[in-house]
């Protein structure tokens, strides 16, 4: 029996004994290669989950929505390392209880075989060791370097180029696991700290502000560089915060549940090169 | 002949150590540039790194960050968790290309009056070596210009 | 026989329309999207593109505009209106659903009030649009009752030869007229035949979905909160849409001066319809969606008599969770009657 056709059956014998009200997954999507999110609240919906290489996104995301939780009960949701991550980071964060939560966690290797992981709660994935291991895609690496590269005045050029093609839709805020925030500060109006507008002064207060704001925190799953319509490489800005967090604290976000937010932490001996 | 350059400075300051040191020098009649607009606020903790955009926003060639020395914040802890933001915010504008050099971060006790005005001279002469931040300046320029088209 | 232009005409084409004054727009592909943007030389362009990634409307309706400058004095407030500068300009290589979305949004923008910022550029602009000569899985303009080949909005229509040498010239307006007699001694006559317009499939019948749309019985169908679970609630759909418009009007500055802006806004987000009181009449994503749908196929369609999409179908193609219009309005066709 395939992945697929397991996970099918695991997700139908959840919905069916009542221990989950609603299993998140994927569904065909409107083109060969595209899988959408797929809600099934019965065992029949269940059949309709597809999972393969083309999975890729982090449907974490959706444990944070409104509401979703609230009334206590269970959810189950597919999730790949990077999705088991945000989890970790979610739960450190007091935003989810880990006890609402049914992974059914697998493993896209090499890019086409797709590999159950073992364990239902979160506490059965122990993915830190292999967190710390992970490397960014060669090109994300190669990208950021290029970029460290430069003069501060050329770096300002490139980002502002960048930045300018934002149009301020916010798919890179609604579509992280991160960005739970009820009211989001760019919607903060008294005081105005970021523009709405989206001229490239704006943009580039806010696309500072996000990355800020996702420091030590982030998965690494890409979903704000897929999800940016105007292709703006949010994915560099997030790893190199990564690469300062880990370097400065050595600190990995999501290693696992326990572990305290590095920007609500400090240890009296943290590195302080910089200040006169 | 146009004015010469004169560095605007915005300083974001503790009440309790830097402000009191800044108090401490000029009560003691120590000299320094009149290039910096202070703010003062509880504790370093509650410089948000949004203070400092804004004040780039507004025109500031030049931002410092300065509260009490570790082990000495009124709050305890307020200084440690400042610190830990100020590393990642830094590392962040470097990488987005404001120049490290325009942000400075410093300790600066009640007793240290002399540390305050040295400190302001020495931002000031290096802003005005610097010259004013224009890369920033100029998306703030664009926004008050009507569209081309 | 008719007139035809020539690629290896282009760079001559665009020299006698900036001779004649005007700036010439057309797809480019600059810093990894696509969009139009001035051109001085032909291989600028990227006219192989199915569509640009950003529409033409952002050049007509840009995503943030300044309207007033104003300074609060003690005793009075001065104010100085900012208008757009009356820029002519060429808009080479349009796509028939672009421009079909600016004819469309015309009489929005001319409704109870004529707004100087739309109709100013839109006078001072000639739209030649190009035919296409292939589709992707997310074209759908059939399916919205134009075409491949539509000439709506256009005031010149180019249809490109077999053999892709160049294209045919048909001007559609006075304005069109106006435009190829600039680049009349660049064009010949010709019998080279025009390429087979492209299929694209019809994906739903929008009769249908209007009919349904307009049942009030179906206002609160469960139908709508199933489809909108997975919407997150961004506002990409509806700022690459060639007809969304909605914007919000924004003052920023300080206590004593600023700007007011125009700037685009999004009945995706869970802001656009929050009271001040805290009350939200849309405060679900269902409620939100089925608005963007009501809008475009119901409430537009009873204003000014025309369904406000055109069929182009960014808004699926590049939505993060694969959602869009041709996926609902399909469901909706598909559902028992």
């Amino acid at each position: 029996m395939g992945i697929q056709e397991q996970y099918r059956s695991e997700a139908a014998a959840l919905l069916s004994s009542g221990e989950v009200k609603l299993v998140i997954g994927f569904g065909a999507g409107s083109t060969a290669d595209r899988r959408r999110p797929l809600f099934a609240r019965t065992p029949e919906e269940a059949q309709k989950f597809v999972l393969d290489a083309a999975c890729i996104a982090n449907l974490s995301t959706y444990l944070v929505a409104e509401g979703l939780l609230s009334d206590g009960k269970k959810v189950g949701v597919f999730l790949k390392p990077d999705g088991i991550r945000s989890v970790n980071i979610l739960i450190s964060e007091a935003q989810l209880k880990p006890e609402q939560v049914v992974i059914l966690g697998y493993a896209i290797e090499s890019g086409k075989d797709v590999a159950a992981l073992e364990g239902r709660n979160i506490s059965d994935f122990s993915i830190g060791e292999k967190i710390r291991k992970l490397t960014p895609p060669p090109h994300v690496i190669e990208a950021a370097e290029k970029i460290e590269a430069m003069s501060a005045e050329e770096r300002f050029e490139y980002w502002k180029e960048e930045f300018s093609k934002c149009i301020k839709c916010y798919a890179c805020r609604q579509v992280c696991p991160m960005c739970y925030c009820r009211r989001c500060i760019v919607d903060v109006n008294q005081p105005q700290w970021v523009s709405t507008s989206s001229h490239t002064l704006g943009n580039f207060e806010w696309n500072l502000v996000r990355a800020f704001h996702l420091a030590g925190r982030c998965a690494s799953c890409g979903a704000c560089d897929r999800a940016c319509p105007v292709n703006i490489p949010l994915r560099l800005v997030n790893y190199r915060m990564g690469k300062e967090v880990r370097s400065a604290f050595d600190y990995v976000a999501g290693e696992n549940s326990d572990q305290k937010p590095v920007l609500a932490s400090f240890k009296q001996d943290d590195p302080e090169t910089f200040i006169l | 002949m146009s004015d010469p350059f004169e560095p605007k400075i915005v300083a974001f300051v503790c009440t309790y150590c830097t402000y009191a040191g800044a108090d401490l020098a000029g009560t003691s009649r120590l000299k320094y540039a009149p290039n910096v607009r202070i703010v003062r606020l509880p504790c370093t903790g509650r410089i948000s790194p949004m203070f400092i955009l804004k004040a780039l926003q507004k025109g500031a060639d030049s931002v410092l960050v300065s509260g009490c020395h570790p082990g000495d914040c009124h709050f305890t802890s307020g200084n440690y968790h400042a610190r830990r933001r100020w590393t990642v915010f830094r590392a962040l504008l470097s990488f987005t290309g404001i120049p490290e050099e325009r942000i400075r971060f410093s300790w600066i006790s009640a007793a240290e009056g002399a540390k305050f005005a040295e400190l302001i001279n020495e931002i000031t002469d290096d802003t005005r070596k610097l010259g004013p931040f224009t890369q920033y300046q100029e998306l703030q320029k664009v926004i008050e210009t009507q569209s081309s088209y | 026989m008719t007139r035809i232009l020539l690629r290896n005409k282009l760079d001559d084409c665009i020299a006698a329309w900036q001779k004649a004054g005007f700036s010439v727009l057309a797809p480019v592909k600059r810093h990894e999207m696509s969009s139009f943007g001035e051109v001085r030389k032909a291989d600028e362009m990227a006219l192989d593109l199915v569509l640009t990634e950003r529409t033409i409307k952002d050049q007509f309706f840009p995503q943030t505009e300044p309207l007033i400058k104003y300074k609060i004095g003690k005793h009075q407030i001065d104010s100085e209106t900012m208008t757009p500068p009356e820029k002519k300009r060429v808009f080479f290589g349009v796509r028939p659903c672009d421009a079909s979305g600016l004819a469309i949004d015309d009489p929005l923008f001319g409704w109870d009030y004529k707004d100087d910022y739309w109709f100013g550029r839109r006078e001072n602009s000639v739209i030649v649009t190009i035919a296409c000569s292939q589709a992707d899985d997310f074209c759908m303009c059939t399916s919205v009752k134009l075409s491949p080949d539509s000439t709506k909005g256009a005031d010149v229509m180019l249809r490109p030869l077999s053999d892709g040498s160049g294209w045919q010239v048909e001007a559609m307006s006075d304005r069109g007229t106006a435009l190829v007699e600039t680049i009349s001694s660049l064009l010949q006559e010709s019998s080279a035949e025009a390429a087979p317009v492209p299929q694209v499939a019809e994906k739903f019948d929008v009769e249908k979905v209007m009919e349904w749309l307009a049942d009030k019985e179906n206002f609160e169908s469960q139908f709508w909160k199933d489809i909108a679970l997975r919407c997150v609630g961004c506002g990409s759909c509806t700022f690459l849409c060639p007809t969304c418009h909605c914007f919000d009007i924004q003052d920023e500055g300080d206590t004593y001066q600023g700007i007011r802006r125009k700037n685009w806004d999004s009945c995706s987000f869970a802001l656009f319809t929050m009271h001040t009181s805290g009350h939200n009449p849309r405060n679900t994503q269902s409620t939100r969606w089925r608005q963007r749908i009501m809008h475009k196929f119901n409430y537009y369609q009873g204003k000014f008599g025309v369904n406000s999409c055109t069929g182009c179908g960014r808004c699926t193609r590049q939505c993060p969770v694969d959602m869009g219009i041709t996926e609902t309005l399909q469901a909706i066709t598909n559902l028992p009657r």
